[in-house]
């Protein structure tokens, strides 16, 4: 892509941030769109050690967690007048402190890539997760620590006491650091961050030292994790071991691989579809994060590139302008995968109900008889049954009277779901 | 004038004594072939030059000095590049960023994270020349790994050469390639190392009569002999243990 | 001094043995696959969870017998139709997979039992103190747990050591494609493997039920001690594994029957600090306060010296 096509993406990204708010103006949605910031920026600083640099981390959350804890601090010391400098720079204390834990925790344990450092950073992170709740001075025990973010001086008459107020500044940090981070991929050490995790053998033998690549990777990453929880601490005011702990390790995880690795908006993507699910979902039912589980499960087996995988896959389709012949297959795999989909979703949900009626997309279901469980099971497997690939609809096909020659005839091939 | 200098090496793995003693010498300049039969150690004496693998005993010198028990990157900083036989090239990346991150250190880059590489023209020069060297330019944004065998050697050779090393060591740079790929590959091989040294395990002796000035035979981790081809062709050491088949193909080609 | 020792002692064999029937499940799979099965632990969850729904009907001995077959069934199927479609990924994606299932089977365990504690009993003919030592109660039951245990061990050793199938599979663990070409079904080998290393940890869930309490964090208060356990032993030996299982449960043991803390250890040396001193938290600090944390202190210090564990063959 020439410099002409990136600058533009780029300063769409940043009228997009700009006008987000004029079409979701609600509280709620200012609040969703806050998570969504947070959520970018501590995704992308995930992938940079999974997806650029091949580095699998199961406690990242302790860079985010002290950052954040940082930052409500200088929160603190803002409010009773221990320091005066402005809230916007909260988010880079988060990152400073954030970096200095990466400087550490890194100097000894990028020595190895894999499964070994996969465990270290499991076992550091549960040691700091059960450290924060002991060492109350810093960490606050329980109730965490919390701060108040309008007592700085103002920014352009801004005090920062509206959750509007912080999402311009939430943005702005998102655009800087993204910029960043994207950049860091274009550098000497970003690529060889990328040539390292192809083959850290090779890239000694191009004269880097495999250790020290990963360690500045590493650091960087500590650094825009520890602005997210710095960014975190301003939007929430209170900062507590959750944040630190092994479920934000997993969840950050989640949301960089179900985005996609290999990508670099596959974070984003992912940072997004999760704070969704994570806020609009859970009003709608108990169970979504059993569906969370499901869709991640799946994911990995099925779309290991993730949702910047599925959709980077239909770019040869595009580029030859063939898009449209993908058309119907997507319709006759699409529809019956909706539809089985809707109605095991349904059936969950049903079997979750404590009511005596439930109410599913508008039809009343009566939970306790076995009518209400047939129909639903008939909706769901008669269409077929995608992921298994087995011969399901033949017979729902046979029972509407369609033979096996006239569905050879209309093309329409109902027990292969490959499109 | 000796560029690389072993004395009494010796590599045990385990109780298994892969290099026996072996002691060599490579001048400056030359292009050195290393042959032997299947099993001799030949690779793992270029693990051992290297740095892939630390000598049980011996000393290794580079340029007069000692490389033994360096690190590979530390002995590649020092002007040593090699290939490997079977092929060690990113995968993921495409060609040219292949090529690319072999120059950078070379040509001073290090451990940046302030420059950007789109803007650096030197370098990208650079490695669209060595691209073109290799053959590959029209590959240039193909990922690594969805190459043709012929081309990813080429690659392989093209990340080993690109760094401007003195001194170049290749593992069976034609291994599986056709006679007319193996042939492209012996002419690029020798205008990318005029004026350097070349050291090259080879199994082809056709090839090997033809490039090389000097010859190193190696039998079960022993040199059994170390000369100009006529010599070693007619060492009686080497016919036994080895180069019977060498006539024919030296006669055929 | 010496009742708080002995029996710190004994609860430390209970854990330990507990731990080292996971561990070892844990460390046969690793040494045939070379994946770290995150989702170990929820097995031993599902073990415990079906266990007591089938007491509700048979009784504890039911439990005992049928919840471990249907757990190693279980993971057979999740072997056969989801790890080795993953296996082609790489380790990383196999070790996300593993991930991603641990979760999936606590919000699965969530959805059909729900979020409370689950009144799993032991069996009424247990429920006896088998001995009084200085006043305290030894329960019948936890000696019930050693015995399972070690019995379960001595099988597993005279299998893998002695029987014919034992040899095939340390075979297929270190030369898989050798053996397939002896003629041995060695994706079924894996399957079985697998699915008898989830029964191990269904049958550690079964009996340690009662004990721990049934809830659905159960998988994650073990799952990492585990992971410790295996590293620190060193991937791929089972003696490691062993060791290390009966070290940390013997070290979490004195840890949190000892009531040594920092502060003795400084007016030891004759320090003391006051009470508004910034470091407070840390000046007094208590051992069985760190209890939960030794092991982890233990794995990060390990994997910095010796990243092969103590007695570890391979590292990933």
């Amino acid at each position: 892509m020439n410099l002409l096509k990136k600058l533009s993406l780029w300063i769409g990204f940043a009228i997009a941030l700009l006008v987000l708010p004029r079409f979701f103006d609600s509280i709620l949605a200012t609040s969703i769109l806050n998570q969504m910031a947070i959520a970018i920026i501590f995704a992308l600083s995930y992938n940079m050690l999974l997806g650029q640099g091949g580095m699998l981390s199961f406690g990242h959350a302790v860079y985010f967690g002290l950052g954040g804890f940082m930052a409500v601090h200088a929160l603190s010391m803002i409010e009773f007048e221990t320091a005066y400098f402005s809230v916007t720079l909260i988010p880079l204390i988060g990152g400073l402190f954030g970096l200095a834990a990466g400087i550490f925790i890194g100097s000894f344990s990028t020595r190895k890539a894999g499964t070994v450092f996969a465990m270290i950073t499991l076992g550091l992170g549960e040691l700091v997760a059960a450290s924060s709740l002991i060492l109350v001075d810093f960490f606050g025990g329980e109730e965490g620590v919390s701060a108040d973010r309008t007592f700085g001086p103002e920014f352009f008459g801004v005090d920062f006491a509206q959750s509007i107020e912080i999402y311009y500044l939430a943005a702005a940090w998102v655009f800087i650091t993204t910029v960043l981070m994207y950049l860091f991929t274009q550098t000497p050490s970003g690529r060889m961050a990328n040539a390292v995790r192809d083959n850290p053998e090779r890239a000694e033998f191009i004269g880097y030292s495999a250790r020290k690549v990963r360690f500045i990777s590493f650091c960087a990453s500590g650094f825009f994790a520890g602005v997210a929880g710095g960014l975190f601490a301003l939007n929430y005011e209170i900062v507590t071991e959750e944040n630190l702990n092994a479920a934000t390790s997993g969840r950050v995880l989640l949301m960089a691989y179900i985005g996609g690795l290999g990508y670099f908006i596959g974070p984003i993507i992912g940072a997004v579809v999760l704070t969704l699910m994570n806020s609009l979902l859970s009003n709608y039912t108990e169970l979504w994060m059993l569906y969370l589980g499901i869709m991640f499960v799946l994911t990995v087996m099925f779309l290991p590139q993730g949702f910047a995988g599925f959709i980077m896959m239909h770019q040869s389709a595009w580029v030859r302008r063939r898009l449209r012949y993908l058309i119907l297959p997507y319709l006759t795999t699409g529809i019956p995968a909706l539809v089985f989909v809707v109605s095991s979703v349904a059936m969950l949900e049903m079997s979750h109900t404590e009511s005596d009626v439930f109410d599913f997309l508008g039809i009343p279901f009566d939970p306790s008889g076995w009518l209400s469980w047939l129909v639903l099971a008939a909706t769901a497997l008669g269409p077929g049954c995608p992921v298994c690939d087995t011969p399901f609809p033949a017979p729902a096909f046979r029972c509407l009277g369609i033979s096996k020659r006239r569905q050879a005839e209309t093309g329409l091939r109902p027990w292969r779901y490959s499109p | 004038m000796a560029i690389l200098s072993l004395k009494n090496v010796s590599k045990k793995f385990g109780e298994t004594e892969i290099i026996r003693n072996v002691s060599l010498d490579i001048v400056e300049g030359e292009k050195h072939a290393i042959i032997g039969p299947n099993g001799a150690g030949k690779s793992t004496l270029f693990h051992l030059i290297s740095g892939r693998h630390g000598v049980t005993s011996g000393t290794i010198e580079f340029k007069g000095e000692p490389i033994h028990n360096l690190s590979p990157y530390e002995i590649t900083r020092r002007g040593l590049a090699r290939s490997f036989q079977v092929t060690n090239i990113f995968p993921r990346l495409n060609v040219f960023e292949n090529v690319r991150c072999a120059l950078l250190w070379s040509m001073g880059y290090r451990y940046s994270f302030w420059t950007l590489l789109g803007r650096a023209e030197k370098l990208n020069q650079k490695a669209r020349a060595t691209l073109n060297e290799i053959g590959l330019a029209d590959k240039a944004h193909y990922p690594a790994g969805q190459l043709a065998y012929a081309e990813q050697r080429a690659l392989e050779l093209g990340i080993a050469i690109a760094g401007g090393g003195d001194m170049v060591m290749l593992d069976e740079p034609v291994a599986g390639m056709s006679h007319s790929e193996a042939a492209s590959a012996v002419e690029l091989i020798r205008r990318v190392t005029e004026g350097k040294t070349l050291v090259m395990v080879e199994h082809d002796m056709g090839i090997v009569f033809d490039v090389a000035d000097r010859i190193t035979v190696l039998v079960y981790g022993e040199v059994i002999a170390s000369d100009i081809p006529e010599r070693v062709r007619a060492n009686p050491k080497v016919q036994e243990a080895y180069l019977g088949a060498a006539k024919e193909a030296e006669e055929n080609a | 001094m010496l009742e708080v020792f002995i029996f710190a002692t004994l609860n430390g064999l209970v854990t330990g043995l507990l731990l080292f029937m996971l561990a070892s499940g844990l460390t046969l799979i690793f040494s045939m696959m070379g994946v770290l099965n995150f989702a170990h632990a929820s097995f031993y969850m599902l073990g415990a969870y079906f266990a007591f729904s089938i007491s509700q009907y048979i009784g504890f001995w039911g439990g005992l017998l049928f919840a471990p077959v249907i757990v190693g069934f279980a993971g057979a199927l999740v072997e056969r139709y989801g790890l080795r479609r993953v296996h082609k990924s790489g380790h990383v994606a196999e070790l996300i997979f593993t991930f991603g299932l641990a979760f999936l089977i606590e919000e699965t365990v969530q959805f059909f039992w729900g979020r409370a504690t689950q009144n799993y009993q032991s069996p009424e003919i247990l429920n006896f103190a088998l001995f009084t030592l200085f006043g305290q109660e030894f329960s019948a039951y936890r000696a019930f747990m050693i015995a399972i245990s070690i019995s379960i061990f001595i099988g597993l050793y005279y299998v893998l050591t002695r029987s014919r199938v034992g040899i095939i599979i340390q075979a297929a663990i270190t030369h898989p494609h050798t053996v397939n070409n002896l003629g041995h079904n060695v994706p079924f080998i894996f399957c079985a493997v697998f699915g008898v290393g989830t029964a191990l940890a269904g049958l550690a869930g079964v009996i340690a039920g009662p004990v721990l309490t049934t809830f659905p964090g159960m998988a994650l208060v073990l799952g990492s001690i585990v992971f410790v356990i295996v590293v620190i032993g060193g991937l791929g030996s089972l003696f490691g594994a062993f060791v290390a299982s009966l070290l940390i449960g013997l070290l979490q043991s004195y840890a949190i029957a000892s009531n040594v803390g920092m502060p003795d250890l400084l007016n030891w040396i004759g320090v003391s600090f006051d009470r508004d001193h910034p470091l407070n938290d840390i000046w007094t600090i208590t051992l069985p306060q760190i209890a939960p944390l030794l092991p982890f202190l233990l794995l990060v210090l390990i994997l910095i010296f010796k990243p092969n564990g103590l007695f570890g063959k391979r590292e990933t």
